[in-house]
């Protein structure tokens, strides 16, 4: 079992006083420590114009300060937004090759449609369209890295031989991997022989429905890079406190800023009806059913959302367990929605999870 | 969080009242909707918003025509301009206006479901090429909407949500949740251009179109329900939402 981190970079208003400096100076911090700590990968979406729910726009350039002051987590791009209108194939390749060597090596590549017309209004992209770009760059890009030169006659973009520079350093390529929102998408993932990113939390029964197909179709897969990657991560909430009531009230608290603040975007389906489009929002967290305090912690009143990392350090440790038992390869986290939870209290979090979690899962064990 | 900052009172000047949240559901036969969206400058949008509703990041404007054939009150057209919103995290649209060309129609939709029009002469066309609708008031025109290019789609592809408007109700001053159950029949998007649109004659200066996004019709049957949930307008969603069964 792997773990990582994800940020989305959420701001709460008004946005004033340094706050958005704060946000990401705070995530660098959290990075370091939880490269030191044990995680495995850093994740940073692309998002646009997205107020309060992500003001990460730039992720290449967060995840490169991230790199040059890490020495061994990964660096996950989660995901670039596979949209011409936002990012040029070619660029794409570029930016993510240099972040490779940069990083020593240590990229992940998501790729993405993006969710909302918040976004793809905004470049006045067409939401018909966007599941057919996507599959254009995630055919195109793993030719880009490994072709000493590259010519492609497409639907979204065409053009001469040239050579793609830099290469990465990692070979034959970085990993690739589709963040999955929509049920299905996982599908897609398999079929090309990438990774299946979730970014949206959904209880164990869904994912385990969504685990096993993906497992069946990816052995049959026509990988578009050179490699077929076969990670299925899912995202989870973590707030980690010894003290288990203090752990739901702010653990609780970070699934629902996030849930609001998400809630508040326009979503594709709701403002341009379209068949590219199947789901209404991007991510339902906390989706799950609600365990009864009997359930969760025999004798507490406390109310902790199924599946999700929140907890004392034991009851995150089932927790991950039952993910590991659906045969999920890597759980990536959530920290802090618009600061709701103090910096100094994210890094016990990281702490306590790095001490009392990680050894539990650890190769060795 | 950007929340809604009029209380409704200011925001609804002529509340209607419902009387009993006891209605006979009715069921409307053969409508054809029209939908215009555009996204609305953002600029204080909150102000056309109660406290319970949070504006949608972009602002969408949504101008719609229903044209009723036959109804209990008789044949009538109803043009509806909202604007989107979310109800707690829920996806809605607040009703900012609304006019109806039928009086006995008019009546019963604000007693019955609190939905209160402006009388209106309005215009409606559907061709297999183009639709479009005029509402005119008060000699003014109020909207000239315009739909071009249709392309048919999925009745799935199409996703309704429910409205909110203001109402004096059993319960008191509320957000009435008004969610009809729509049998789509047939569905297609256009390319909507608004060729004309007067704020005032809708009592709301200050907001105007200035995206087109998208346009859709539809071929429905239309079921109006009984009320089921309404919301304290003055508090958020998740702790002024009320059953009316519960009422």
């Amino acid at each position: 079992m792997k773990f990582g981190i994800f940020y989305e970079l959420s701001v709460p208003r008004p946005f004033a006083n340094g706050i958005e400096s704060k946000v990401y100076h705070d995530s660098l911090q959290q990075i370091r420590l939880a490269d030191e700590v044990g995680f495995d990968t850093v994740w940073a979406v692309e998002h646009h114009f997205l107020e309060e729910y992500s003001h990460c726009s730039a992720p290449e350039l967060f995840l490169t300060a991230a790199a040059m002051s890490t020495q061994r987590i990964r660096v996950g791009h989660g995901a670039v937004v596979c949209v011409p209108e936002m990012n040029h194939p070619i660029r794409v390749a570029e930016r993510a090759a240099v972040l490779d060597i940069l990083s020593n090596g240590r990229l992940e590549l998501g790729t993405a449609r993006s969710s909302t017309w918040t976004e793809l209004g905004g470049f006045q992209a067409d939401p018909d369209t966007t599941k057919k770009t996507w599959d254009e760059f995630v055919r195109t890009i793993p030719k880009m890295w490994t072709e000493e030169r590259f010519s492609h006659q497409g639907v979204c973009f065409s053009m001469p031989e040239r050579a793609v520079l830099p290469k990465p350093v990692q070979q034959p390529h970085p990993p690739m991997w589709v963040t999955v929102t929509s049920p299905g998408t996982e599908l897609d993932a398999a079929d090309r022989g990438l990774g299946a990113l979730g970014v949206a939390t959904a209880g164990f029964a869904e994912q385990e429905r969504r685990l096993k197909e993906y497992r069946r179709r990816i052995q049959l897969c026509d990988p578009v890079g050179s490699v077929v990657n076969d990670q299925v991560a899912t995202l989870n909430f973590l707030y980690c406190d010894e003290d288990i009531e203090e752990a739901a009230r702010l653990g609780n608290a970070l699934i629902g800023h996030f849930g609001q603040a998400n809630s508040h975007l326009l979503f594709t389906r709701e403002a341009y009806p379209t068949r590219a489009y199947g789901l209404l929002a991007n991510i339902s967290p906390g989706g799950g059913r609600r365990r009864t305090p009997a359930e969760t912690n025999p004798g507490q009143n406390v109310n902790l959302p199924e599946g999700m990392a929140i907890g004392d350090p034991d009851r995150i440790v089932e927790v991950i367990r039952e993910w590991e038992s659906l045969g999920v390869d890597q759980v990536n986290f959530m920290l802090n929605a618009l600061e709701c939870i103090p910096q100094e209290k994210v890094l016990n979090s990281l702490r306590l999870f790095g001490e009392h979690v990680i050894p539990k899962f650890s190769t060795d064990s | 969080m950007l929340t809604g900052n009029s209380p409704l009172e200011q925001l609804v000047p002529n509340l209607p009242t419902i009387a009993s949240w006891e209605v006979d559901p009715v069921v409307l036969e053969g409508v054809e909707m029209l939908q215009a969206q555009f996204e609305v400058a953002a600029r204080n949008i909150e102000r056309f918003l109660p406290p319970a509703l949070h504006p949608t990041i972009p602002p969408l404007g949504q101008w719609s025509c229903w044209d009723v054939p036959d109804s209990p009150w008789g044949p009538f057209r109803l043009a509806q301009f909202r604007l989107s919103c979310r109800s707690g995290a829920r996806p809605r649209a607040f009703l900012l206006g609304s006019m109806i060309d039928n009086e006995d129609a008019q009546k019963n939709l604000s007693s019955k479901w609190g939905l209160t029009a402006t009388h209106a002469d309005i215009e409606f066309l559907r061709n297999y090429d183009a639709a479009e609708f005029q509402v005119a008031a008060a000699d003014q025109l109020a909207i000239d909407v315009k739909l071009r290019n249709p392309e048919s789609l999925a009745i799935s592809d199409l996703q309704l949500f429910a409205s909110m408007h203001g109402a004096n109700t059993p319960s008191g001053l509320r957000l009435v949740q008004f969610d009809p159950t729509y049998e789509v029949h047939r569905t297609e998007r256009y390319l909507p251009t608004i060729d004309h649109f007067n704020a005032n004659a809708w009592h709301r200066e200050g907001i105007e179109p200035v995206y087109a996004v998208t346009a859709w019709g539809a071929h429905s049957t239309i079921h109006l329900p009984n009320i089921r949930f309404v919301c304290r307008p003055d508090i958020d969603a998740f702790r002024g939402t009320e059953s009316v069964q519960d009422a």
